[in-house]
C-alpha cells in the first residue's frame, strides 16, 4: 500500500465516523476509561489475595503493554520500552496503522494481560464486555475495533511471552523457607503463622536493575538481646511506640497497613481483612496525581508505567534483602523474651523484617513521581476509603512516602533501621530508574 | 395423612432395609419431652463474639424419684431448663416448675446428676458460664429434696462457682467416701499467638478449671495444691475420670480445644495429681471436644476416646481450614512447648503400665466432623462396646470460602467502622448440619460404621448426649440435646434379641450409687468385660448410674466382680441374663488389680549406659516437603546407618554409627566388656554426607573386616559427591578409605553377597529415591569384587528402577545351595532374582502383585516346615491410606505443569471415587496453573483426581500403586507364597526392622519386629504408638513392652543382637534419638 492509498482510506474513515457517530473517541481518549480498568485490576488483586511482590509484578506487565501502545500512537513523543526493560524486544508495528485504535489497543492488552495473571477473571471480564459494548454502541466501526482489538492481542502475546522468562513460573515451586533456630532468624508470626511469602522473589528478572543486588542496603544491626545494645535499643524502640502511641500515629499505622491478607481468629471462628497491598496503594496515588494534573490518557499511561516498573523492581531489590538478611520481627522477639501477650497494633506480613518493604518501594514510588509531576505537589490521598479508612493530605509525594515509612514502626512490625535503610534503598532505586528509563522524550 | 398411615409407612420403610434400624427416634409429641434449645435471634451474641455460641446445652440423666425409671434434665444456654420425669413407656412429665429447677444463670452449659450429699436421691448440678458477654449467674446445684421438688443450694456447698464453666465430674478422688467434683471451665483467650505451654501454670480464675474436696459437705477449691492446670489457655471441652492406671484411685483426662494440650492427670493417692499426657500419648486431638471412656478390648483397662472435627464428606473436608502446615507445628511443639496434636479423633487402647497406643484411624472411628460427645455402651447387646457420636453445628466458621473470599465484603465494613458482625455475613457461612455416627464394636479394636443401618437418617446438631435405658426393655437408648431444635429420644429397638444383664449399685453412705465402682464379668469361659460406674461423660452431660452388659446368646454370666471405690470386692457367680440386679455392699474382701494381670517376666534389662554405646543420631534441619510439596512422606530420614562386625581383628563385635550431615559418625571398638568410641577416621562435621546403611565384612580376602557405607540424605541430587557411598579398609591398625567407583545415589540398603561364585564378596546397592523426584525409581548398581576388593560398577537391566528401595538380602530359602536376590521397596512388590546364565533373572511368583509401602525384609521359618519364610514390614493400617486389590492406593507421577520439576499426587479411594490427599492451597502451592480452574473452595471440594487434573493427565502420568498396606509374612510352602499379614496389634505403625534370636532362651529363635515413624505432614499425624512385637509362632505374638522393651514414640531404624563376654545383648537404634542396649 503506498503513502497515498493510506491517506485516502484514512481520510474515507474519519469522514465515515464523522458522519455517523464518533462518541467512541471520547470514551477511548478518556482517561477515565483507562483508570477504570485499573481500578478493576486492584480489586481483582485485593480479591484473590496476592502477596504485594506478586501484585507488582501483576500491575506492570498488562501497564508495559499498554504502554507500548502509546509508543506506537506517539512515537515522537514516547519511546519504547524495548531495549530499555532487561530481556524486552521491539514489538512488530501494525501492518496498517491507520486501521488501529492505539487506545483500545492499549486497553485491550491491559485486560487481556491482567486477566492473564490473576485468577478471578469475571470482574474483568463484566468491565471489558461492557466497554465494548459501549464502544460500538457509540458509533465504533466494526473494522477498526476489530483489527484494534487483535492487535491488543497480538501487544499482549509479546509482552506474555517476555514475561514467561522472568522465572516467576520456576520460582513457584523453589523450596519453602526452613525455619532456622536461632533466636535471630525469621519465624513465622502469629496469629496464622504462615510461610514465608515469596523466598525466592530475588530471582526474577528486573526491568531496569541489572540485578537484584543491584542497591544493598548495609547489614542490619548485630542481633543482641543485651539491654543496652544497639539491637536491644532498635527493639525497645518498638515496644515503647506502641505503649506511647498517639492518636495520629495510629491513624497514620493503619492509613498505610496495606495488609493484603489480615486474619482474625476468634476460636473456630475466622475472618479475613483485605486491602490493596502497598504497591495497590501507589498505584493509588498515582491515579489521584495523573487526575489532578489532568494528564491525558498517554500521559496518564506513562506515569502509571514507569511507577509500576519502579515498584516491580523496588520489590526484588527490597525482597533480596529481606531473604538474605533473615531478620527477626519485633513481634516474635518480644513474645518469646518480654511479653507473651504483646501485639504489634498491625499484624505482623509475613516475610522478614530487614528491609521495610513500604519504606523501599514508597520511595521508589515518590522519587519516579516527583520527578513526572515536581516535588510540592499537593494531594489528597483518598486511596484507602473504600477500605473505611479515611482521606490523609500531603503536600508532596516524598512527604507521603516518608509518612508510609515511619508508620511501621507505628504499627509495631518494623525496626527504625529497616525503614532508615528501607528508604535509602527506596531512593536509590528510585534515582536509578529515573535516570535510567526513557519514555516521555520530552521530558 | 394420619398418624397411622404414617406410622405404617415408616414400618414399610423400616421393612425396605436389609437391617432394621437399632435406634428410633420418639417423637416429642409421644415422648412429651418438647425441650428445644433454642439460640435466641434477636440477641447480639454471636459465634464471632463468643467463640463457643454453638455448642449447646447439658442433658443429665437420672432417676430422681426412685421409681426404677430414668428421668430427664435439660439445660438451655439462654432459656429455662426442664426436667422430665419418666412414666414408663417413653412417656415423660414436664416438671419443671413444679421442681424449681429451671436456674437463673444467663447461659447454661453442662449438667451432671449425682447423689451429692449422700440422702440416697440424686442431686443436679449445672454448669454456666458467667463473666463474659455480660452473662451473669453461677453454677448451681439441685439438691433433691426427694418429693420431686429440689432447692438450689450452690452457695451452702461451696459450689456457685462464677468461672466459663463447660462441664463438671462428681468423684471421690482422694477415696475418703464422699464425692468431690471436678469443674472443667473453658478459656477464652483472645490473644492471637500461642504463648508458650508454661501460660498453662498459672492460674486464671475464670478460665482454669477447679478441683473441689468434699469436705463433710462444704466443697474447697483444692486446685492449686492438688496441681491441677488453671492457665488462660485451657479451652477444656472434654472431661472423664476413670482409673486408668487401675491403682485404685480415679485419674482425669481433660480434653483442651486449639493449642492447648489436653492433659491426663494421674491420682497420686495423696490428694494431688501429676499431669502425665506426654508420657501416656504420643499425640492427642487438636481440636479436642467431647471424650469417652470404657473398656473396648476386654483386657480390664479402661480405654479412651477424645473427639476432634475431621470431616468425612470430601465436600465438607476440602472446603474447610485443615491440617496444621508442618512448620508451624513443628514451631509450636520445639518452641512453645506443647504436644503433638492431630486434627481427628483420637482412640487411645490403655496398655497395662505402657500408656496408650492411639488406634483411631486403624479402628475406624477417626473422622465424625464436627463432634461433641462420644458415648461407648452395648447397645447391640453383642458383648463388645458400641460407640455413639454426636454431631453438627449451625454454622461452619471454619469454611474457606467465608474466611478468604465471603467474609471480606460482607464484614469489613462493619468490623472497621463498629466492630460488630453483620447478621448477613453470619448468614453466608455453610451449615454444619450432620448425620450423627454410631459404630458397632467388633474384636480386633475394629468399630464399624453402621451410622445408615442404625440410626434414622437426619441431619441436626446434636451436642450433649446421655445413654439410659428409659423403657426398662434391656437395651440401651439414648438422647441428645440438639441446637434450635426439639430434643431428640432415640428408643433401641433390639428388644431382647440378645442377652444383657444390668446392675444398680448401691455403695455407702456419702456415696450411695457407688460412682467409681468397678464391675468385671466373665461369660463363656473367661471372656472378660468390664465397666467403671462413672456419670460424667461424652459432653456436657451425665448417662444413667447403670451397669449394662451384652452377652449375645449365651445365657449365663460366669461371675461378675464388683470392687467398690475402697477397693474391696464381692463376686456374683452364675446369674442367668436378661436381669437387673441390685447390688449392695456386702461381705467384700480387699480387691487387687493384679489379679487382672497375665504376670509376664520382663525379658530385656535396659543397660545403655553401661557399655559405653552411648550414641545419639540427630536429624538435620532439611524438610523434604519445603522443596517437593507434595511428596507424602520424606526420604531424608532413613538413617543412620549401623553395622556389627570386628573392625580390629580381636574377634569382638565393634559397632558403626553412620549419622547424619553434620554431623559426625562413630566407630565403637569393644575392649573388654566396654565399648571405646572413636571418629578420627570419619569426615568431619562439616561434611554434607548422610549415611544410612552399612556393613562390615572382609571385602579384601585379608582376613580383616571391612567398613562399606552407603550414603544418601535426600537433599543433594545428580553427581554430587554427597552421594557417594564409602569403603574403609582395615589396615593393621587402622581404616583406610579406599575410593569406589563412581556411582551415585540415595542408598538405602547394601546387600553382600557372592552371586557370580567367584568367592569375593560383591555388593548390591539399593538405591531409594531420586533427590529431586519422588515416585521415579532409581536405578540400583551391583559392585563386582576382583577379590581384592577393587569394585566394578554393573547395572544389571533386571534391577533397575524397580521401586523405590528399602531393603534387600541374599538368601537360600530351602537350603538348596541356590541363593536369590530379595528386594523390597516402597510402591512394588516384593521381588527376587536369581542370577544363571551371567544375568540377574526376575522369579515369577505365582501369588497375585503384593504392591506395598515395604520397609524391612527378613526371614524366619516361623512355621518350622524347614524353609525360610519372608517377613515384611509395610506401612501398616493405622494410616489414612487405604489400600486394597480392588482399590490400591494411587500416587500420580508427571511433570503435570511442565515446568522441569515433577510432582507426585497421592489419591485415595472413597466409595467408588479417588479423591487427592491434598488441599488446593497444597496443590497450587506446587501446580500454580491449576488455580485458575478452582476460584473457590467450593469449586474444588469434592472434586475427584480426574475432575481436577482430567483424564487425559493422568492417562499420561506415571501411576504407581499400593495394594497391600499390612506388615505380615510370605509364608513359604515348598516355593509357593502365601501372604498372611500380622496381628493386628502389628499394623499400627510402620515396621521398619526385624531381628531373629532366641530372646527368649527356649532353643527356637523368635523375630522381634520394631517400627514406628514420624516422616509425614500433620495430615498423617505420627506414627508413634507401636512398643515393638516378639513373633513367636504363628499364632503367638507379644507386644514386648510387657517384657522390658518399648520402642513407643521412638522411630525404630535398626535392631541387631551381639555376644560380649558371654552375655547376649540388644543394640536398638532410631532415628533422631539416644540408641538403646538391652540385655536379654
Amino acid at each position: 500500500m503506498n503513502k497515498l492509498t493510506t491517506f485516502l482510506l484514512a481520510i474515507v474513515l474519519l469522514t465515515t465516523a464523522c458522519q455517523k457517530d464518533n462518541r467512541y473517541q471520547t470514551v477511548l481518549e478518556d482517561p477515565t476509561t483507562f483508570h477504570k480498568a485499573v481500578d478493576r485490576l486492584t480489586s481483582v488483586i485485593v480479591h484473590d489475595i496476592f502477596s504485594p511482590p506478586v501484585a507488582s509484578r501483576i500491575y506492570a506487565y498488562p501497564m508495559i503493554a499498554a504502554y507500548e501502545a502509546m509508543h506506537l500512537k506517539q512515537p515522537e513523543k514516547f519511546q519504547s520500552l524495548a531495549g530499555q526493560l532487561n530481556g524486552l524486544s521491539q514489538i512488530e508495528a501494525p501492518e496498517n496503522p491507520n486501521l488501529v485504535h492505539y487506545d483500545l489497543a492499549a486497553l485491550h492488552a491491559f485486560l487481556t494481560l491482567g486477566k492473564q495473571f490473576i485468577f478471578s477473571e469475571n470482574t474483568l471480564v463484566v468491565f471489558q464486555d461492557s466497554l465494548y459494548t459501549e464502544l460500538k454502541a457509540k458509533g465504533m466501526p466494526r473494522r477498526l475495533f476489530k483489527n484494534s482489538i487483535a492487535y491488543g492481542e497480538k501487544l499482549a502475546s509479546h509482552i506474555k511471552d517476555w514475561a514467561d522468562g522472568d522465572l516467576y513460573k520456576q520460582t513457584r515451586t523453589y523450596p519453602k523457607y526452613t525455619i532456622r533456630e536461632q533466636d535471630k532468624y525469621w519465624k513465622p508470626t502469629p496469629p496464622a503463622y504462615m510461610d514465608g511469602i515469596e523466598p525466592h522473589w530475588n530471582k526474577i528478572r528486573t526491568f531496569v536493575l541489572d540485578s537484584a543486588n543491584q542497591f544493598v542496603p548495609i547489614p542490619p544491626i548485630p542481633f543482641s538481646l543485651e539491654e543496652g545494645s544497639p539491637f536491644r535499643e532498635q527493639l525497645d524502640e518498638v515496644y515503647q511506640v506502641k505503649i506511647n502511641l498517639t492518636q495520629e500515629q495510629t491513624e497514620i499505622a493503619s492509613f498505610w497497613d496495606c495488609n493484603p491478607y489480615v486474619t482474625h481468629q476468634n476460636g473456630h471462628a475466622m475472618f479475613a481483612t483485605k486491602k490493596i497491598t502497598p504497591g495497590g496503594h501507589w498505584i493509588g496515588i498515582t491515579k489521584i496525581a495523573a487526575q489532578k494534573a489532568q494528564q491525558d490518557l498517554p500521559t496518564t499511561i506513562n506515569t502509571y508505567t514507569r511507577v509500576s516498573i519502579a515498584l516491580f523492581d523496588a520489590f526484588i531489590s527490597c525482597w533480596d534483602t529481606k531473604w538474605n538478611t533473615l531478620v527477626v520481627r519485633p513481634e516474635t522477639l518480644i513474645n518469646n523474651h518480654f511479653d507473651q501477650e504483646w501485639t504489634p497494633l498491625l499484624q505482623t506480613p509475613p516475610f522478614p523484617e530487614y528491609t521495610s518493604g513500604h519504606s523501599v518501594i514508597s520511595r521508589a514510588s515518590a522519587v519516579v513521581l516527583t520527578d513526572l509531576l515536581g516535588d510540592n505537589f499537593a494531594f489528597d490521598d483518598t486511596t484507602e476509603m473504600d477500605y473505611g479508612l479515611p482521606m490523609r493530605s500531603y503536600t508532596s509525594f516524598l512527604e507521603a512516602s516518608e509518612e508510609a515509612a515511619i508508620s511501621r514502626l507505628y504499627g509495631g512490625i518494623h525496626y527504625m533501621m529497616a525503614i532508615e535503610e528501607g528508604v535509602n534503598q527506596g531512593q536509590k532505586v528510585g534515582d536509578f530508574i529515573v535516570q535510567k528509563l526513557i519514555t516521555n522524550k520530552n521530558n | 395423612m394420619n398418624k397411622l398411615f404414617l406410622g405404617l409407612l415408616g414400618i414399610l420403610c423400616y421393612c425396605c432395609t436389609a437391617e432394621p434400624a437399632l435406634f428410633e427416634i420418639i417423637p416429642s409429641s409421644q415422648s412429651g419431652v418438647d425441650f428445644s434449645n433454642t439460640l435466641k435471634e434477636e440477641s447480639d451474641l454471636s459465634i464471632l463474639d463468643y467463640l463457643y455460641y454453638y455448642n449447646g446445652g447439658g442433658v443429665a440423666v437420672g432417676d430422681i424419684n426412685n421409681d426404677g425409671y430414668p428421668d430427664v434434665f435439660l439445660t438451655s444456654n439462654q432459656g429455662e431448663n426442664k426436667l422430665y420425669l419418666n412414666g414408663g413407656n417413653f412417656r415423660f412429665r414436664d416438671i419443671s416448675h413444679q421442681a424449681g429447677i429451671t436456674g437463673k444463670s444467663s447461659w447454661n452449659t453442662g449438667a451432671t446428676m449425682a447423689d451429692v450429699n449422700g440422702d440416697g436421691l440424686l442431686d443436679i448440678y449445672v454448669c454456666a458460664v458467667v463473666g463474659i458477654n455480660g452473662f451473669s449467674g453461677h453454677n448451681e446445684l439441685y439438691i433433691n429434696n426427694g418429693d420431686n421438688t429440689f432447692t438450689e443450694q450452690s452457695k451452702l456447698y461451696g459450689l456457685d462457682t462464677q468461672s466459663y464453666s463447660s462441664s463438671a465430674a462428681f468423684f471421690d478422688y482422694d477415696l475418703d467416701g464422699d464425692l468431690d467434683l471436678y469443674v472443667l471451665n473453658h478459656a477464652v483467650h483472645t490473644q492471637n499467638s500461642y504463648g508458650h505451654s508454661d501460660l498453662r501454670y498459672q492460674r486464671n480464675p475464670n478460665t482454669g478449671d477447679q478441683l473441689f474436696k468434699n469436705n463433710n459437705g462444704v466443697f474447697v477449691d483444692v486446685s492449686e495444691s492438688a496441681g491441677i492446670h488453671g492457665g488462660v489457655n485451657s479451652y477444656g471441652l472434654g472431661l472423664a475420670t476413670a482409673d486408668f492406671n487401675l491403682d485404685g484411685y480415679p485419674d482425669i483426662f481433660v480434653g483442651n480445644d486449639f493449642h492447648e494440650d489436653d492433659y491426663l492427670y494421674i491420682n497420686n493417692q495423696d490428694g494431688t495429681f501429676r499431669e502425665s499426657l506426654k508420657d501416656w500419648t504420643g499425640h492427642t486431638s487438636r481440636f479436642s471436644m467431647g471424650s469417652d471412656v470404657a473398656d473396648i478390648n476386654g483386657d480390664g483397662y479402661p480405654d479412651l476416646i477424645s473427639l476432634d472435627m475431621l470431616p468425612r464428606d470430601e465436600k465438607v473436608l476440602k472446603a474447610s481450614e485443615g491440617d496444621d502446615n508442618v512448620q508451624t507445628q513443628k514451631m509450636r511443639i520445639d518452641r512453645y512447648g506443647y504436644h503433638y496434636q492431630f486434627t481427628r479423633n483420637m482412640l487411645f487402647v490403655n496398655r497395662p503400665d505402657q500408656g496408650f497406643m492411639e488406634t483411631a484411624l486403624m479402628s475406624g472411628v477417626a473422622a465424625t466432623d464436627w463432634s461433641w460427645s462420644a458415648l461407648f455402651a452395648d447397645f447391640d447387646n453383642d458383648s463388645q462396646q458400641d460407640l455413639f457420636i454426636s454431631n453438627g453445628i449451625p454454622k461452619r466458621p471454619n469454611d474457606l470460602d467465608f474466611i478468604k473470599f465471603v467474609s471480606n465484603e460482607q464484614i469489613q465494613n462493619k468490623i472497621t467502622k463498629t466492630r460488630l458482625v453483620d447478621r448477613k455475613a453470619l448468614e453466608m457461612m455453610p451449615t454444619g448440619e450432620c448425620q450423627n455416627f454410631i459404630f458397632q464394636g467388633k474384636s480386633g479394636l475394629k468399630f464399624v460404621d453402621k451410622t445408615r443401618n442404625w440410626l434414622p437418617q437426619v441431619s441436626d446438631v446434636s451436642g450433649a448426649t446421655a445413654y439410659a435405658d428409659f423403657d426398662r426393655d434391656g437395651d440401651l437408648d439414648l438422647i441428645t440435646n440438639n441446637l434450635n431444635e426439639p430434643t431428640k429420644m432415640y428408643r433401641n429397638r433390639s428388644d431382647g434379641k440378645q442377652n444383657y444383664v444390668q446392675l444398680k449399685l448401691q455403695y455407702k453412705e456419702q456415696n450411695s450409687i457407688g460412682i467409681g465402682t468397678k464391675v468385671y464379668s466373665y461369660h463363656n469361659g473367661g471372656e472378660l468385660q468390664s465397666q467403671s460406674l462413672y456419670t460424667s461423660k461424652g459432653f456436657q452431660g451425665s448417662s444413667e448410674p447403670l451397669i449394662h452388659f451384652g452377652y449375645e446368646n449365651f445365657q449365663k454370666v460366669d461371675s461378675l466382680i464388683v470392687v467398690w471405690p475402697d477397693q474391696r470386692f464381692q463376686v456374683l457367680k452364675n446369674l442367668p441374663v436378661n436381669q437387673r440386679i441390685e447390688v449392695s455392699y456386702d461381705k467384700t474382701k480387699p480387691w487387687t488389680s493384679k489379679r487382672l494381670r497375665k504376670s509376664r517376666a520382663k525379658v530385656f534389662t535396659e543397660v545403655s549406659d553401661q557399655l559405653g554405646l552411648d550414641y545419639t543420631h540427630e536429624e538435620d534441619n532439611y524438610l523434604d516437603f519445603n522443596r517437593e510439596k507434595l511428596i507424602p512422606y520424606k526420604g531424608s530420614d532413613r538413617g543412620p546407618a549401623v553395622a556389627l562386625g570386628d573392625l580390629n581383628g580381636d574377634g569382638k563385635t565393634d559397632v558403626f554409627l553412620g549419622s547424619s550431615k553434620f554431623k559426625k559418625s562413630k566407630l565403637f571398638l569393644q575392649q573388654a566388656g566396654k565399648f571405646i568410641s572413636t571418629d578420627s577416621i570419619f569426615p568431619d562435621k562439616t561434611d554434607v554426607k548422610e549415611f544410612t546403611t552399612a556393613v562390615i565384612a572382609d571385602f579384601n580376602a585379608d582376613q580383616k573386616n571391612d567398613l562399606f557405607v552407603g550414603a544418601a540424605g535426600a537433599d543433594f541430587s545428580g553427581k554430587s559427591s554427597a552421594l557417594k557411598d564409602h569403603f574403609w579398609i582395615s589396615k593393621k591398625t587402622t581404616l583406610s578409605e579406599k575410593e569406589l567407583p563412581e556411582y551415585f545415589g540415595n542408598s538405602a540398603t547394601i546387600c553382600v553377597f557372592d552371586y557370580d561364585q567367584d568367592q569375593d564378596l560383591d555388593v548390591f546397592v539399593g538405591s531409594h529415591m531420586i533427590t529431586g523426584n519422588f515416585g521415579k525409581f532409581p536405578s540400583n548398581v551391583v559392585l563386582n569384587n576382583d577379590g581384592n576388593g577393587n569394585f566394578t560398577v554393573l547395572q544389571p537391566k533386571a534391577l533397575q528402577e524397580i521401586g523405590m528401595i528399602t531393603d534387600a538380602a541374599w538368601v537360600d530359602l530351602d537350603n538348596n545351595g541356590d541363593f536369590e536376590l530379595w528386594v523390597v521397596g516402597e510402591w512394588m512388590s516384593p521381588r527376587s532374582f536369581s542370577f544363571k546364565d551371567g544375568e540377574f533373572r526376575p522369579q515369577s511368583f505365582k501369588n497375585k502383585s503384593l504392591k506395598g509401602l515395604w520397609q524391612s525384609l527378613s526371614f524366619f521359618d516361623i512355621d518350622q516346615d524347614g524353609d525360610q519364610d519372608i517377613f515384611l514390614g509395610n506401612w501398616g493400617l493405622n494410616s489414612k491410606f487405604t489400600a486394597s486389590p480392588k482399590k490400591p492406593l494411587k500416587m500420580y507421577f508427571d511433570d503435570f505443569d511442565n515446568n522441569g520439576q515433577t510432582e507426585t499426587i497421592v489419591a485415595i479411594a472413597k466409595g467408588s471415587n479417588y479423591y487427592p490427599i491434598h488441599s488446593i492451597d497444597e496443590l497450587t502451592g506446587q501446580m500454580i496453573q491449576l488455580r485458575k480452574g478452582f476460584q473457590s473452595y467450593t469449586d474444588y471440594a469434592g472434586l475427584t483426581i480426574e475432575d481436577i487434573l482430567g483424564e487425559e493427565v493422568l492417562e499420561q502420568a506415571q501411576l504407581l500403586e499400593v495394594n497391600e498396606l499390612r506388615s505380615g509374612y510370605l509364608r513359604n510352602d515348598k516355593g509357593s507364597f502365601e501372604f498372611i499379614p500380622f496381628d493386628f496389634l502389628l499394623q499400627q505403625s510402620p515396621i521398619t526392622a526385624f531381628q531373629k534370636d532366641d530372646f527368649l532362651g527356649t532353643g527356637n529363635p523368635q523375630m522381634l519386629a520394631g517400627g514406628n515413624y514420624f516422616g509425614v505432614k500433620p495430615y498423617h499425624g505420627r506414627f508413634d504408638s507401636f512398643p515393638g512385637a516378639l513373633i513367636i509362632s504363628e499364632n503367638q505374638t507379644e507386644l514386648t513392652s510387657a517384657l522390658g522393651l518399648n520402642f513407643t514414640n521412638k522411630s525404630v531404624r535398626s535392631l541387631d543382637t551381639f555376644d560380649m563376654e558371654g552375655q547376649k545383648y540388644l543394640l536398638v537404634v532410631y532415628n533422631d534419638d539416644k540408641a538403646e542396649v538391652f540385655q536379654f
